[in-house]
C-alpha cells in the first residue's frame, strides 16, 4: 500500500511544471487590477529600515506557527511585540481554536520547530534593533486566506488551521516570500554583521520552504496543484507573472526549489513583498489590514 | 496529507548499504580523523578566511565545490559527468560515479532536480567569471566516500551509488556544507550583484538541503543513523556548525535560528577529509582544489 501512496505522490501534475506555473500567472488574478509596482528600491532606507521591514514579516509567520501548534500568540508564550516606548503590540484576528489536528508526529515536530525558529527571529530581530523594534502591527490569520483562497482559484474560503494539508499550504503561502524577502533584502543591508545575520536567516526561511515543498510534494496531486495555484497568485499579486514556481514535476524533474532559470532562489524589491502580504493591496491590506509598522510600507 | 507519513518510511530499502558493515566496523581505527559524536555544536576558534582575496577568488572557490556536486548528482542520475565545456580547459579526472538504480520515481524526480539545479550553478559561475573561470579539478567519488565512512565510524567502506537510499546519504555528505559555505562568503563579496547571487545560491543550497534531510527524518533507521555520523565528521572537521537530523531538526541553525557559515577553511577541512594543520589536498579533492583558495591556513 506504501508503495501504491508513494508511486502516486511520484505523479506531479505537468501544470505545476515551472513553465505553467508562469503561464498562469499571468491570468490566475486577472480580475485583480493591480497597481504598477515601483521596482526600484528607495536609495535612502536604512539597515534599520530593513530589518525593521522583516521583523512585521517574522511577526506574521511566528503568530501563525505559534497559533498552529499551541493555539496562543506568541505574546501569549511571552515573545514581545510592543514597539517604542512601550508602545502596544497589534491584534490577532484568528478563529477560535486555531491549534491544528495534527495527526502525522513528524510534521507536528516540524510544526513546532518552525515555531520556534519563527519565535527565534523575532526576539533576535527586535533584540538587533533595540529601542528602534516596531511593535507588531495588526495581523489578519483569517479573512486573508479567505481572500488569497479566492484570488488563487481555490475557492471561497480557505482555514489554514483545519487539518494538516491546510497547514502546509497556508506555511506555504509564507515561506517562499520570506526567502524572495531577505534575499532582494541583502543587497540593500550596508553593515557586514547585519548582511551575515539577514544572510542566515535567509538560509533558515529557504529550510523551512524547502522542507515545506517537499512535504507538499508528498502530499499528492490536490495539495501539489493548489500550492501552484498558490505560487501563480503570489507572481500575479507582485506584478511580474513570473517569479513563482509550483510544486510538481516539470520534464521528469521535481520543482522543490523555487529559483529561476540559473537555478538562484527567486528574489523581491520590498514594494513586490508588499503587494503580497497586502494581498494586492497598496497601503495595507489581507495580512495586514492597517500595513506594515515602520519606514517601509 | 495521510500519505506524508508514509514518505519514505515502508517502501525503503532497509538493506544495508554498506558492504562488510559489522559489529567491529565501528571500532575500528579512523584512518583519517575520528569524529567526536558529542562534538557537534562545539566551535573551536575559527581561522578567518585569508585576507587580500577578491570576488573572482571567493567565486572560484564555491565554483569548485559546484563541481563536486554537479559530478555527484549528474552520475548518479544519468551515469555521466560534466561536459568537455562545462568541466573547462585541462578539467581534472573523476574518479567514481555511476547511475544509481532508482526505485521510488519521486527521490529520481528530486535527484534529477537538483542534479540540473547544480549544473546550471556551474555554468552560471563560469560565466559570471568568464576567463578567470578555473576548470574542474581532480574529483573523487569512490575512495573519498570510502574514507569519509571509515572516519565517521560507518564503516570501512560506502558507495553512495549503489542505491536510492545511500545515494540520499551521499546528497546529505554535501548539502549544508554548500549553506555554510555559501553563508560563510556573503558578506566578504565585494561587489552586490555577486552577493546577490550568491545569496540566491546559497538558498538554493538550503532547499536542497531541507528536502534530502526531511527525507532522512522520514527514512530512520539506518540510513538516518549514517546521516548522523556524516554530520559529526563534518562538525569535527569544520568547526562544529552542525544540528543532528531529528523528526524536530530539519534546519542546522544556532540559538537564534541563524544558518551556521563555515570559513573557507572550515569548508576545506571538510572536503579534504582532513580536520587539522596545514591541508592542501585529499579527500573529494586529491590533488587539492583549483584558483587561489586551496589551502587551509592550520
Amino acid at each position: 500500500m506504501e508503495t501504491t501512496e508513494r508511486d502516486q505522490m511520484n505523479v506531479g501534475p505537468q501544470y505545476a511544471s515551472r513553465r505553467a506555473a508562469m503561464m498562469l500567472g499571468g491570468t490566475a488574478l486577472a480580475s485583480l487590477a493591480l497597481g504598477k509596482l515601483a521596482h526600484a528600491q528607495s536609495t535612502t532606507v536604512t539597515d534599520v529600515d530593513i530589518l525593521n521591514f522583516a521583523l512585521n514579516l517574522e511577526y506574521l509567520e511566528a503568530q501563525y506557527y505559534t497559533l498552529a501548534t499551541q493555539g496562543q500568540t506568541i505574546d501569549q508564550v511571552g515573545v514581545g511585540i510592543t514597539g517604542p516606548s512601550g508602545s502596544a503590540g497589534g491584534t490577532v484576528t484568528v478563529k477560535a481554536n486555531a491549534q491544528v489536528p495534527f495527526q502525522t508526529p513528524l510534521l507536528q515536530q516540524y510544526a513546532m520547530e518552525t515555531a520556534m525558529e519563527e519565535r527565534n527571529h523575532v526576539t533576535f530581530l527586535r533584540s538587533a534593533l533595540g529601542a528602534a523594534a516596531v511593535a507588531q502591527p495588526n495581523i489578519d490569520l483569517q479573512n486573508s486566506f479567505n481572500a488569497l483562497a479566492q484570488a488563487a482559484g481555490l475557492g471561497s474560503s480557505f482555514d489554514p488551521f483545519a487539518n494538516e494539508t491546510n497547514f502546509l499550504l497556508g506555511a506555504f503561502i509564507f515561506e517562499d516570500v520570506g526567502v524572495t524577502a531577505y534575499h532582494g533584502a541583502a543587497g540593500l543591508i550596508s553593515d557586514k554583521t547585519y548582511l551575515d545575520k539577514a544572510a542566515g536567516i535567509l538560509a533558515v526561511e529557504a529550510y523551512h520552504a524547502g522542507s515545506i515543498r517537499t512535504r507538499i510534494f508528498a502530499a499528492g496531486t490536490a495539495a501539489q496543484q493548489a500550492a501552484s495555484k498558490i505560487a501563480a497568485a503570489r507572481a500575479s499579486l507582485d506584478g511580474t507573472g513570473n517569479d513563482d514556481i509550483g510544486v510538481g514535476v516539470s520534464n521528469g524533474a521535481a520543482t522543490i526549489v523555487n529559483a529561476d532559470s540559473n537555478a538562484i532562489a527567486f528574489s523581491r524589491t520590498t514594494a513586490q513583498v508588499l503587494k503580497i502580504v497586502y494581498g494586492g493591496g497598496s497601503a495595507s491590506g489581507a495580512f495586514f489590514p492597517n500595513g506594515l509598522n515602520g519606514t517601509i510600507k | 496529507m495521510d500519505n506524508v507519513k508514509e514518505l519514505l518510511k515502508n517502501g525503503v530499502s532497509r538493506r544495508k548499504f554498506l558492504a562488510g558493515m559489522g559489529a567491529g566496523a565501528g571500532t575500528m581505527a579512523a584512518v583519517a580523523f575520528a569524529a567526536g559524536c558529542g562534538s557537534n555544536n562545539k566551535k573551536p576558534t575559527p581561522t578567518p578566511t585569508p585576507s587580500g582575496i577578491t570576488d573572482a577568488d571567493i567565486l572560484n572557490f564555491a565554483l569548485n565545490l559546484e563541481y563536486l556536486e554537479a559530478e555527484f548528482y549528474l552520475r548518479a542520475t544519468t551515469g555521466q559527468g560534466l561536459s568537455a565545456t562545462d568541466a573547462g580547459s585541462g578539467a581534472g579526472a573523476v574518479t567514481g560515479g555511476t547511475q544509481v538504480v532508482f526505485t521510488t520515481p519521486a527521490i529520481q524526480q528530486y535527484a534529477l532536480e537538483i542534479a540540473n539545479d547544480e549544473l546550471l550553478h556551474v555554468q552560471f559561475l563560469r560565466k559570471a567569471l568568464g576567463s578567470a573561470a578555473v576548470s574542474r579539478p581532480p574529483i573523487d567519488l569512490t575512495n573519498s566516500f570510502n574514507a569519509a565512512a571509515m572516519a565517521a565510524g560507518i564503516g570501512p567502506s560506502f558507495n553512495p551509488f549503489a542505491d536510492e537510499n545511500s545515494f540520499i546519504v551521499g546528497a546529505f555528505t554535501f548539502e549544508d556544507v554548500g549553506v555554510t559555505a555559501y553563508h560563510g562568503a556573503a558578506p566578504l563579496l565585494q561587489d552586490k550583484t555577486y552577493l546577490s547571487a550568491a545569496a540566491g545560491i546559497m538558498a538554493t543550497e538550503a532547499y536542497h538541503a531541507a528536502e534530502i534531510r526531511t527525507l532522512l527524518a522520514y527514512t530512520g533507521g539506518n540510513f538516518l543513523t549514517y546521516a548522523n555520523q556524516i554530520s559529526a565528521l563534518r562538525a569535527a572537521a569544520g568547526g562544529g556548525n552542525e544540528v543532528a537530523i531529528s523528526g524536530s531538526a530539519i534546519v542546522p541553525a544556532d540559538s537564534n535560528s541563524i544558518a551556521f557559515d563555515r570559513t573557507t577553511d572550515q569548508v576545506l577541512h571538510i572536503v579534504y577529509l582532513n580536520p587539522t594543520g596545514v591541508v592542501k589536498s585529499g579527500g573529494f579533492f586529491p590533488s587539492g582544489l583549483n584558483g587561489k583558495i586551496t589551502a587551509t591556513a592550520s
